[in-house]
């Protein structure tokens, strides 16, 4: 009995110790299964589904976008891209035998024609865009053959897979690039704003960037499908709980025509080569200047719902090169202040000084105001004489004289004719006339932003400018934010003169001018511009939308106002009597245009664009519309440092509603078409037969 | 002591209702709650076993498992029957054959998990370092029951040799989580057996001092580091181990109160959690029964040890107690190992759960031990010296 020391005291007591310490191990263990199984229950129950379901998302195929006669201007097609695995690489590749695998698959890809360099797959497996399992896409749209050659030497190149995306294609090529747009990758910034949106975007995914695809984004973006299913540790599929189809975007139908939006572009581009032709010419105090003409813009509007039948700006650039993401120095080429930013859709963005092409909203002012009429400073036909040279009454210092361009005296001008010949002078007198009598001095701006100036037009793209109207106030906070810029605080008399003829601080885009001149065109009724007519069911074809035209307002638009104006703008392209003439009658003549059948007008406009660097040439303008009396198109063309008017931008919109007129509007072919063309013409060549190599390379295979 | 004499004029008259007969006393607790934590186990080890295709459920495991669960119910039975006096005299050749069974498989054994650990034999691999354990309970207790009183710093040190073969040996595999368990057994019964106080601070400050050594010595890879202290917080590492923490907790958390259902567990069935049939069986527990069965589980352990404990209270003598001590100091100590790192309340080092996890070594050795405790209940008047 001796010997049983646990009988001891101090046996005992180790013994509870020692029971002690295995007792805290259990409530230790206790307590955790506690914690975990009934405080945090749902959090794991969360994690483990997290855990096992994989959600894999279907891309669904974007929409197209159609022109008013159905045909497709932007359409998909699929890409092959070769993506790496980056779970099977972590997991079976060392870092030798990475890059090893990216050389070998460099040299591969580049051997098909397709230069790759490594470091370009290095960089896209190594994008953060991607997370630490996902298969990532590290280069794009390889040839069929290649992906072939992949497929069968899979044990070559572990975690290398290919996969089938749809991209943009264009058909029609670069035509109308500006107002189609293109798309891209999210961005952080798109990221954020599309969490929102319906349709389920991805980190990856693509979302319009400009243009129609981003005005009709949501229309147009095909609603991803998914499946649900269970996986084990291996990630093989247990079992699928969840498939959802995708659904395909719907078709965007647009008003643009394309046979008409290929030749304004050609116009236009005719247009400013024919500018550029003129070469140069002195001007007194300023030096030799230069017809650069660089860049320009044209829009068609049909004036009697506002739609947007063409819509052109030069230079112009390859949606096709944003597919499956544009280079950083290709993109900074586009954004090149340099190269005229030939991503800028001068339409609706480039803002000008309307100049000349302003003064009807001015006649409007005087009309309206009754400044003009009976009981006004003139009527409607008491002429006025044209000096060439006008002084503000009652003002003695130099910069109280304004001139006519050219100071040419003009001679005994009337509403109609001032118009007709541009006379600035008659226009100084009316706004000189406005600040002294007891008129609102801003009468000329409160028609204009009737008609729409001053504010965007509310186009169906996105980015618009929205011109400046300037006013009294606007002067003031312009001069208080950028005095430099800005010298002069106070609203002067002189102001109101140069805005008068939409020179001064007047702004305005392509399309804001369009829109005003289709007020006049349509008898007061100012439309928000429609580019989209109608999305449309993309199986079937049948409309889902339909776009009825916006009135933003009707104005007051008697045909005693009507009458002067339409007349005035009717003499532009049509008054030759005594030596004077029209300011575009020589452009309307040199094309033979159809007067008799297509009865068409339009104001010519010459404005000069405050540059800060040397002198530059004058901003030339044309707007039109016809056949009157019920015009269906109006025009506007803005063409950069070109000169006048008269002689570089009424010939554009003259051959372009030439050819409308005599409905010589070429059907464009699509670039396949085209290749298919010229590939015929070389074996024809080949044989001897020339053909017609002129209207081959214009593109105009409309007619055979 | 009069009751003793009484018993012993009872024996004398009837043997057959002799109280001091030792299969009059056989603990049942311990038995029943050793029997149902290895049914439980063996249903476990099915639904983590049987794979995802009701068709053709894989019964393999679940055979093996039964047949090793039978076998270990034999030996507890055996070990029961021969007094464990008589374990005194076979303690130094039961220790001496776990030593050579531990150089032998150094040299000739199979590497698995990147310890070699094992003999193959046919179709099993016995695991030698599993056996010892008991056959090392019952040389220490051998060597510790001799002491009366406190030990002696040169009776220590002979204790902790004894304690340090094995453990350098197991260490040599490596088998990390099997070499600690051994250090438990040693610190358990030289603490109940009577080692002094001060020796008690003295080896647990050189133990702390010589983990710091070798934790910053560079001995240890750093994936091993990782490994110990990716329980820490699991989300920040990468490691294989940190993916094991981490779905074994979601695995136990996801079970909530009653659990997914058997068979029903998605981590389970997905076999998201590595060796969820071996050292992770606990998770299983966890998702398909829920808290209640691992209530279920920690309670039938905790009776299992209770009884242990009180039977080391109860013994005849200081062997019997030492070996209870033994026995309870490995019992719960690999439980508490196992079941916390699947909770995340230690690191995970490679240990069986006692009866709950798939293997044949860690059974018959659970059983083994079971069998020693109820021995020493069964003859706790019996034994005399």
């Amino acid at each position: 009995m001796s010997q049983v020391s646990l009988h001891t005291r101090s046996g005992r007591l180790r013994l509870s110790v020692l029971g002690a310490v295995a007792l805290a191990m259990f409530a230790a263990l206790f307590a955790r299964v506690w914690f975990l199984q009934i405080m945090s229950e749902q959090e794991f129950i969360e994690a483990a589904e997290g855990n096992r379901q994989r959600t894999i998302i279907e891309l669904a195929p974007r929409g197209r976008i159609l022109d008013a006669k159905g045909r497709v201007l932007v359409d998909n097609r699929p890409s092959i891209d070769v993506t790496i695995d980056r779970e099977t690489v972590v997991k079976s590749v060392s870092t030798d035998e990475l890059s090893d695998l990216f050389l070998r698959l460099a040299t591969e890809i580049s051997r098909t024609g397709q230069l790759t360099k490594v470091a370009e797959i290095e960089a896209a497996f190594d994008s953060d865009r991607f997370g630490p399992f996902a298969e990532v896409p590290v280069v794009r749209d390889i040839s069929e053959d290649l992906q072939l050659y992949l497929a069968e030497r899979s044990y070559e190149f572990p975690g290398v897979s290919t996969t089938v995306a749809m991209v943009r294609t264009y058909p029609y090529g670069t035509r109308a690039a500006h107002l189609l747009g293109y798309v891209g990758a999210l961005n952080d910034a798109e990221e954020v704003a599309v969490r929102e949106k319906p349709k389920n975007y991805q980190a990856n995914d693509e979302i319009g960037k400009t243009g129609v695809e981003l005005f009709y984004e949501d229309a147009l973006r095909g609603t991803p499908g998914y499946k649900v299913v269970e996986i084990d540790r291996f990630n093989n599929i247990v079992d699928e709980l969840e498939n959802v189809e995708p659904v395909a975007g719907s078709d965007v139908q647009l008003s643009i025509d394309i046979d008409l939006q290929a030749m304004v572009e050609g116009e236009l581009a005719r247009g400013l080569e024919l500018a550029r032709q003129q070469g140069s010419k002195l001007v007194e105090g300023e030096g030799e200047v230069r017809f650069n003409a660089p860049a320009g813009a044209m829009v068609l509007l049909d004036p009697t719902d506002g739609s947007v039948l063409a819509m052109a700006s030069h230079p112009t650039y390859d949606p096709a090169l944003f597919v499956n993401g544009i280079s950083e120095s290709a993109f900074a080429e586009l954004s090149d202040p340099g190269a005229h930013l030939p991503l800028l859709n001068r339409v609706i963005q480039g803002e000008y000084p309307p100049g000349s092409t302003f003064k009807p909203f001015t006649a409007y002012a005087a009309l309206d105001t009754g400044l003009i009429g009976s009981r006004g400073i003139l009527t409607v036909t008491s002429p006025y004489q044209d000096e060439g040279v006008y002084r503000i009454p009652n003002c003695t210092d130099d910069s109280c004289v304004f001139t006519n361009a050219g100071s040419d005296p003009l001679g005994p001008v009337d509403l109609r004719l001032a118009l007709t010949l541009s006379s600035d002078v008659y226009f100084y007198n009316l706004a000189a006339n406005f600040d002294r009598l007891a008129f609102d001095t801003d009468s000329v701006q409160q028609a204009a932003t009737l008609f729409g100036f001053g504010a965007p037009t509310g186009v169906t793209l996105p980015s618009e400018s929205g011109g400046r109207m300037p006013t009294p106030e606007q002067r003031r906070a312009l001069h208080e934010e950028n005095p430099e810029a800005f010298p002069f605080p106070d609203w002067r008399t002189g102001d109101t003169l140069n805005t008068a003829i939409g020179q001064g601080d007047v702004l305005a885009t392509p399309l804001q001018i369009a829109s005003a001149y289709s007020v006049i065109a349509n008898g007061g009724t100012l439309y928000a511009p429609n580019l989209g007519r109608a999305v449309l069911d993309p199986i079937t074809g049948e409309p889902e939308l339909e776009f009825g035209s916006r009135i933003i307002r009707e104005l007051y638009w008697p045909p005693e106002i009507r009458d002067p104006i339409w007349e005035g703008l009717a003499g532009v392209t049509t008054y030759n009597n005594g030596g004077k003439i029209g300011t575009a009658y020589q452009a309307f003549a040199d094309v033979g245009f159809p007067h008799r059948s297509w009865p068409v007008a339009g104001k010519t406009g010459t404005s000069e664009k405050q540059s800060p660097g040397a002198p530059i040439a004058d901003f030339a303008l044309f707007a039109g519309y016809g056949p009157l009396p019920e015009p269906r198109y109006v025009a506007v063309t803005v063409l950069e440092e070109a000169g006048f008017g008269g002689d570089v931008a009424a010939p554009v919109v003259a051959r372009v509603f030439e050819r409308i007129a005599n409905e010589r509007v070429p059907e464009v072919l699509t670039e396949a078409e085209r290749g298919a063309r010229d590939a015929e013409a070389a074996a024809q060549f080949a044989q001897g037969d020339t053909g017609d190599d002129e209207a081959a390379a214009a593109g105009a295979g409309g007619e055979g | 002591m009069a009751t003793v004499t009484n018993a012993k004029r009872a024996r004398e008259l009837n043997p057959r209702r002799d109280p001091l007969s030792p299969w009059l006393h056989i603990d049942l607790m311990l038995v029943l709650s050793s029997l149902a934590l290895a049914v439980l186990g063996v249903a476990m080890v099915y639904s983590a076993t049987r794979g995802t295709d009701p068709a053709a459920y894989d019964t393999t495991f679940l055979e093996r498992q039964t047949i090793f669960v039978m076998v270990g119910i034999a030996l507890m039975a055996g070990t029961a029957l021969i007094s464990y006096e008589r374990l005194v005299a076979w303690a130094p050749l039961l220790y001496a054959g776990g030593i050579v069974g531990l150089i032998a498989v150094l040299a000739v054994g199979v590497e698995r998990n990147g310890a070699r650990s094992w003999f193959e034999v046919g179709q099993f691999q016995v695991q030698p370092s599993e056996f010892l354990k008991v056959a090392f309970i019952v040389a220490l207790a051998s060597y510790v029951r001799r002491i009366d009183g406190e030990l002696s710093l040169r009776q220590l040190l002979a204790a902790l040799a004894i304690g340090a073969l094995p453990l350098a040996l197991v260490m040599q595999q490596p088998d990390v989580g099997t070499a600690l368990v051994y250090l438990a057994i040693t610190m358990g019964v030289l603490l109940v057996g009577g080692a002094r106080v001060r020796h008690i601070v003295v080896l647990t400050i050189l133990g702390i001092g010589f983990a710091v050594l070798v934790w910053n010595s560079g001995v240890l890879q750093s994936y091993q580091q990782d490994r110990l202290l990716s329980f820490l917080d699991p989300a920040s590492s990468q490691s294989e181990a940190a993916y094991q923490q981490t779905q074994a907790q979601i695995a136990i958390g996801s079970g909530g109160v009653t659990g997914r259902g058997y068979g029903e567990g998605g981590q389970t069935q997905g076999e998201f959690v590595p060796e969820q049939h071996t050292d992770f069986i606990f998770t299983v527990v966890g998702e398909e029964l829920g808290f209640v069965g691992a209530a279920l589980v920690l309670g039938l352990f905790g009776v299992l040890v209770w009884r242990t404990w009180r039977t080391a209270k109860k013994a005849a003598d200081t062997f019997g107690a030492l070996i209870c001590v033994g026995v309870m100091t490995m019992i719960v100590f690999q439980m508490f190992q196992a079941v916390g790192m699947t909770v995340g309340i230690m690191p995970i080092t490679g240990i069986p759960v006692p009866f709950l996890s798939y293997g044949g070594s860690s059974a018959l050795t659970s059983f083994l031990g079971v069998g020693l405790v109820l021995n020493v209940h069964m003859r706790r008047y019996q034994v005399r010296r």
